[in-house]
């Protein structure tokens, strides 16, 4: 909050007397970027969504506001070697409206041309696209391919990162270390209730681009800081000595529930390609866990497509597999009906927590006009048991195998 | 959005004006020449300074030469130049030059500043400028 505040403060001080100051300068600058775009699937047995922050996500009856957005960014230069930038994203996405779609407000200071230093909320540089998913007009496909981006939660921080940039033979490398806390708020399953975490965050990353290629590999660190409030009666049931008494394995199920004071590792690499007709991209990633309700995943994906003029068509497949063994859950010594529910609840919670997804696209973009790209995509998912981690179930019956996710959309920026 | 539409109906209408394209710098820049990869550095965004340490302000165009500069230059469509620029800005990384409308506001802005780099049609050019590349 107090970075708003320092905001609405720099802006008034100097964004009102420099935006008339001189037109050949521009000191402050409002851009943006959206998308609006349609999806729907072939079933109502599992609902699609962009990413795990959202709900209720769409089915066979299709909706808007899985991928449709809108952004808005204001830049100013302060000097030549400070810079406040503030960027938020209208879209559909669990919690305060106003608080977790501000992703972006700091301030940068650039001592060199070849080192950038800035305090305040910024993008989460975990992967790849991870600091602009929300920029259709920035990427090829509809969505940041579903296996590897839709199981973060986590869009922004707030603290500070340093940036520097080596000259390496014809290329250039990049050393970026950043560290903050961030506050996230998730939907719980289907419901409108709301779960609120406090991560702590830290990660690194090395990146090099020479001509057409691009690499990178990374490290994240994330902690979780406070225990999840829906799981409180679960655990201190688990803890409670009667419990035990009847279930011994209880207690020791409670600390694999628990999130509180657990790290989440995520390392990951990258490498893309484009030489103006021909692109492709790959990345795969292992995060590695000791929840139950998160367990460790690995995933990947790999992308390649072809500019035809202002069409570009792509395919894309994804994969990504839990790959904890769920607990074995031994049975209460006496059966008694409490514990026999504490027990079914637990079993749920881990059946719900895995993903077993694989999925192959095909789409195309087209830039009609400068600014603006048309882009539609297909995708077929296989979904193993277990497996449905990144969707949204109904409150019982099947799940299905296979789904088709089908979305018509378009990005632009101004 | 009125240069923008005027933009669109000049690419519709006249196409392929081929030029032959010239870099220029303020007349006291005494850089020399740039190669084609020193100028894309600093039109992309990679680099905010000259080859000499002296700080760079590029100057792009809103007319039609700009996606045949950058086709030029980078072997790219303006439209992934543009995607590029979206990925750099929202990102918070760096801002892309301001566009001027022609040649003419690009000459002026050359003249008055001596970190300032430009591109227009090479038959523009005069003696009140330095060319630091040509492009074909």
């Amino acid at each position: 909050m107090k970075y708003i505040v320092l905001f609405i403060t720099a802006f008034q001080l100097f964004g009102v007397t420099t935006a008339f100051a001189d037109d050949n300068h521009l000191d402050f600058a409002v851009t943006g970027f959206g998308t609006l775009g349609v999806s729907g699937t072939d079933t109502d047995q599992l609902a699609f969504r962009r990413d795990t922050k959202q709900t209720p996500g769409v089915t066979d009856s299709w909706g808007f506001d899985t991928d449709s957005r809108l952004g808005l960014q204001v830049d100013m230069d302060i000097s030549q070697s400070w810079h406040a930038t503030a960027q938020w994203v209208a879209r559909n996405n669990t919690g305060d409206f106003f608080e977790q779609n501000l992703d972006w407000a700091f301030l940068r200071w650039r001592p060199a041309d070849d080192l950038d230093i800035r305090v305040g909320r910024m993008g989460f540089d975990v992967f790849m696209l991870s600091e602009y998913r929300n920029v259709g007009y920035a990427y090829l496909w509809t969505r940041s391919p579903h296996e590897f981006y839709a199981g973060i939660p986590i869009y922004h921080f707030d603290g500070a990162d340093i940036a520097k940039k080596f000259a390496v033979g014809e290329g250039t490398m990049t050393v970026k270390a950043f560290g903050g806390y961030s506050f996230i708020q998730v939907p719980i399953a289907n419901s409108s209730n709301i779960a609120e975490r406090g991560l702590t965050v830290a990660g690194a990353k090395l990146a090099y681009e020479i001509g057409d290629w691009n690499a990178r590999i990374a490290y994240s660190y994330v902690l979780n800081n406070i225990e999840l409030a829906p799981l409180q009666t679960l655990l201190d049931g688990l803890n409670s000595a009667g419990v035990n008494a009847i279930w011994p394995s209880a207690q020791s199920l409670s600390q694999q529930i628990a999130t509180q004071n657990k790290a989440l590792h995520y390392s990951s690499i990258g490498l893309a390609y484009d030489d103006g007709i021909w692109l492709a991209q790959m990345e795969a990633s292992y995060t590695d866990t000791d929840l139950l309700t998160y367990p460790s995943v690995a995933s990947s994906y790999l992308s390649a497509g072809r500019r035809f003029g202002k069409v570009t068509l792509y395919s894309l497949l994804g994969i990504s597999e839990t790959l904890n063994n769920r607990p074995k859950l031994s049975n209460p010594i006496v059966s008694v009906s409490a514990v026999n529910a504490l027990r079914n609840t637990i079993d749920q919670l881990s059946n719900s927590s895995g993903v077993d997804e694989k999925s192959v696209s095909l789409g195309l973009r087209w830039d009609v006009m400068e600014h603006i790209a048309l882009k539609t995509q297909w995708s077929h998912y296989w979904l193993g048991n277990n497996g449905t981690a990144l969707w949204l179930k109904p409150a019982s019956g099947p799940t299905p195998d296979t789904v088709n996710v089908w979305s018509v959309g378009v990005d632009f920026m101004f | 959005m009125r240069h923008f539409l005027i933009t669109l109906l000049l690419v519709l209408f006249m196409p392929s004006a081929q030029a032959e394209l010239a870099v220029i710098a303020h007349i006291k820049n005494n850089i020399g020449v740039l190669s084609a990869k020193q100028v894309q550095d600093i039109f992309m965004g990679r680099t905010r300074n000259f080859p000499n340490g002296r700080f760079a302000l590029p100057i792009d165009q809103s007319s039609p030469l700009r996606a045949e500069f950058y086709q030029k230059l980078t072997g790219r469509p303006v439209e992934q130049v543009n995607a590029y620029w979206a990925r750099i800005m929202f990102t918070g990384q760096a801002s892309p030059p301001q566009q001027l409308p022609d040649d003419e506001a690009v000459l002026q802005t050359v003249r008055e500043n001596e970190g300032a780099i430009g591109y227009i049609n090479q038959i523009r050019v005069d003696k009140t400028v330095r060319v630091l590349l040509l492009i074909n």
